[in-house]
């Protein structure tokens, strides 16, 4: 019998064959690409990836499928994403040239194009005829994370972006409901819109069920954290910096208030959420435990059982609530871009042409739909076309949802801060909120870490930096629209 | 060198000639030892930060800024912290051990191989390993203290203030007592029994004894260790990188764990090269203190 699992399935093979099959009158950049690429046959080009599942990609699907078509071998560099700014800066330092193309944080981006080490791609773009299907990634990615200085050194490449998950059972529950409505004197929001609706449903839902689910469960560990900060300070209206006189305010009331909202959040979520990262998030929710939680895409294909009878996937707890799950905007509205991946070639590369060709084809519209769909990579949806594609709507039942919540996030995200030295605030970040699990007082915590801000700016250069600020903030995915 | 090279070289007895063959021995260790020691210098009065295109000379601007900077007198004090807690317990223990094992017991050698398997693994390996061992959720610490307090543990041992140096020292000790042990057991097989013998006949006690006559004995090796370890904890980085970063915030940052922050995640090159120099001066006063005072030099 043919289930929907195995339509979906056919409808990405069918995808496939298609994209490597087009006939040369409908010429796409892929297409081009790869014509061009066969000049530099026999060669090899070395790309640095994320070390893990997100390499899977090159490793197992498109270095191997380029090396079929173009004859170029791929050679890809894994790195933790803690160590790849460092190993693209390290090279580039020292001129060897070890790397061709890269992967590159778009929050990365000002540093490393104030270096130099990332490569102007407008003359390729226009040489091989790019700049049509670059039109068509999602606004926020393309807008935002491809120029620097009115430049393009980088295709965004990831539609990463976090979601709210719930269980609709939970939720739904009339049982609860009525309970909720006794109690609280309104209906339980489903799904609740604001902070303030997440956190009476949240701890109402411990309460209710005796913690046998809890309210929700959160990004908490420092290096997940710093996201989260930054996305719900800019829900709750604060700005990072004072735009005239570059002053640190992320210790304003906005700030405090997301401290204090989090220690509270914390009574009603499993104990020790405090040191939860991706994986202890990913497995309570996916358990069951949580009855609500953000966090990245992948959660929401997990949870729907795709993918994971995968061995590669073996690590990721079976889903007990496939099908029980919606989607949506996190609390705010505005959800956090946190982190992604631009495409990007080094400026010491000493295979410029195949390396900028290589990135085409993976970033072009025809291989980027078979790549986010690739049941064990982490790309996420980027492009127009993904979101509304038949193939990947039939790949689980909720499937259309899901595609539509990631449109919504990338409609609405907000760019991760993006500066000189960018890492050098956001580990004050982390450090903050590692002193507020450690029991210090949020306001002092926050007065610190904008005098370490403060500190961080006047050695940058204070006019310098504002500079950048400014360009930073003057995009749509800065601050939200109030 | 054959039979016709020896001849020749008699016959012409150039005195020289060994130090020409040391010569090239000589150059690379220079070059790989103290050229860079000297680079670092230089760098330390420059102004290289990775990011910044600006790298002239910056006089004592790096060292001026270690003056104020909080952060780093914290790490150094966080440092000394462990190194007083852990050292003396470390050496206590071994000690105590190694009186244990001096005794001839079944399966000594067995046992001993055994105390000894934590030394033998890489200290990041052992913190990323005592890490799960610490998870609230997944760790079977909290599990077994769960099993004695009858509820649910949920101990932040990597978290709370509390929890996070006794989980830290617990680890060093855990791994490096063995250490001691080893040395120090070697040290007491070596002591002369015949004394040890005759002074129990004269009614001495035990700690008489192992004042008078065994501490001196193993004084030279106990020395040694005590200087090996003490270096080791002064440099401390992998548990706790492995454990803590350094968290919460920078409560249990250590200065290699505040120097590696600085040099690969900050970039500070210059400002680094200066720390790895204070910490060179720091270490070179105390082990020269520490060789005086325990008699080493002699």
């Amino acid at each position: 019998m043919v289930t929907r699992r195995d339509l979906g399935k056919i409808g990405l093979a069918a995808g496939f064959a298609g994209t490597f099959t087009r006939p040369a009158w409908a010429e796409s950049a892929a297409d081009i690409a790869v014509k061009a690429a066969q000049q530099y046959k026999g060669q090899t080009i070395t790309i640095v990836w994320e070390a893990g599942l997100q390499s899977l990609d090159p490793l197992n699907f498109s270095g191997p499928k380029w090396k079929e078509l173009t004859g170029i071998d791929v050679k890809v560099v894994e790195a933790p994403i803690a160590e790849m700014f460092t190993k693209i800066m390290q090279d580039f330092k020292s001129g060897a040239g070890a790397y061709d193309a890269l992967n590159v944080v778009p929050a990365w981006m000002p540093d490393l194009v104030n270096a130099g080490a990332l490569e102007v791609l407008d003359p390729f773009v226009d040489k091989y005829g790019f700049r049509d299907e670059l039109q068509k990634i999602a606004p926020t990615y393309r807008d935002n994370q491809m120029m620097v200085n009115g430049k393009i050194y980088g295709f965004p490449d990831d539609g990463d972006v976090f979601v709210m998950y719930y269980r609709t059972d939970v939720l739904g529950d009339p049982a609860l409901q009525a309970a909720f409505k006794a109690k609280l004197g309104y209906d339980l929001p489903v799904p609740p819109t604001t902070w303030k609706e997440f956190d009476e449903v949240g701890a109402f839902i411990t309460e209710f069920t005796g913690g046998k689910t809890y309210g929700a469960g959160f990004f908490r560990e420092s290096g997940y954290a710093n996201f989260t900060f930054q996305e719900r300070f800019r829900n709750e209206g604060g700005k990072f910096f004072d735009g005239e006189t570059m002053k640190a305010t992320i210790n304003t009331d906005a700030g405090v208030k997301v401290f204090t909202d989090w220690l509270a959040e914390n009574k009603f979520a499993p104990p020790g959420v405090e040191q939860w990262g991706f994986v202890e998030n990913l497995a309570a929710f996916l358990q069951g435990q949580t009855a609500m939680t953000v966090s990245w895409p992948p959660y929401g294909r997990w949870a729907a059982g795709y993918g994971t009878d995968q061995e590669v996937m073996s690590w990721v707890p079976k889903s007990t609530i496939a099908g029980k799950v919606g989607y949506a905007m996190p609390p705010g509205g505005h959800p956090e871009l946190a982190a992604g991946f631009c495409l990007s070639v080094s400026s010491t590369s000493k295979n410029k042409e195949a390396a900028y060709l290589f990135i085409q084809w993976l970033n072009s519209e025809a291989v980027s739909l078979e790549r986010v769909k690739l049941p064990y990579a982490l790309r996420d949806p980027f492009r127009d076309s993904h979101f509304t594609d038949p193939g990947y709507a039939a790949l689980w039942p909720e499937a259309k949802d899901y595609l539509a919540a990631l449109q919504a996030g990338a409609n609405n995200g907000l760019l991760d801060l993006s500066l000189l030295q960018t890492d050098k605030y956001e580990e004050v970040l982390r450090q903050s909120v590692s002193k507020l699990w450690a029991g210090e007082d949020p306001k002092a915590i926050l007065d610190t870490a904008a005098g370490e801000w403060d500190a961080i700016t006047e050695k940058i250069g204070v006019d310098k930096q504002k500079a950048i600020y400014a360009d930073w903030a003057s995009k749509s995915g800065a601050y939200p629209k109030m | 060198m054959t039979v016709a090279a020896a001849t020749a070289l008699r016959a012409n007895p150039d005195r020289n000639f060994r130090y020409w063959l040391l010569t090239p021995a000589i150059f690379l260790l220079l070059l790989v030892g103290l050229f860079p020691l000297f680079y670092s210098l230089v760098v330390s009065f420059m102004r290289i930060d990775m990011m910044d295109t600006d790298t002239s000379f910056a006089g004592l601007y790096n060292y001026a800024n270690m003056f104020k900077d909080k952060r780093l007198w914290a790490a150094l004090g966080h440092t000394l912290l462990i190194t007083v807690i852990a050292l003396p317990i470390e050496l206590l223990l071994g000690l105590a051990m190694a009186y244990l094992f001096l005794e001839k017991l079944p399966g000594r050698q067995i046992f001993i191989s055994l105390l000894v398997l934590p030394t033998i693994i890489s200290p990041i390996v052992a913190g990323a390993t005592w890490r799960l061992l610490f998870d609230n959720r997944y760790g079977p610490i909290n599990q077994v203290l769960g099993w004695f307090a009858g509820h649910p543990v949920t101990a932040l041992w990597t978290i709370n203030p509390h929890l996070v140096y006794p989980a830290i020292i617990f680890c060093e000790i855990w791994q490096w007592t063995p250490f001691m042990f080893l040395i120090l057991l070697a040290a007491l097989s070596n002591v002369d029994k015949s004394q040890t013998e005759a002074a129990a006949i004269d009614g001495a006690g035990f700690f008489r004894t192992f004042r008078r006559i065994v501490l001196p004995a193993i004084w030279p090796v106990m020395a040694i260790a005590i200087l090996i370890r003490g270096l080791d904890l002064a440099r401390i980085f992998d548990i706790i990188w492995a454990l803590t970063s350094g968290g919460p915030g920078t409560m249990t940052e250590t200065i290699s764990v505040y120097t590696y922050a600085q040099g690969f995640k900050q970039f500070e090159t210059s400002y680094t090269a200066a720390i790895a120099f204070l910490v060179i001066v720091i270490l070179t006063i105390v082990v020269t203190w520490a060789i005086r005072r325990m008699g080493l030099a002699k």
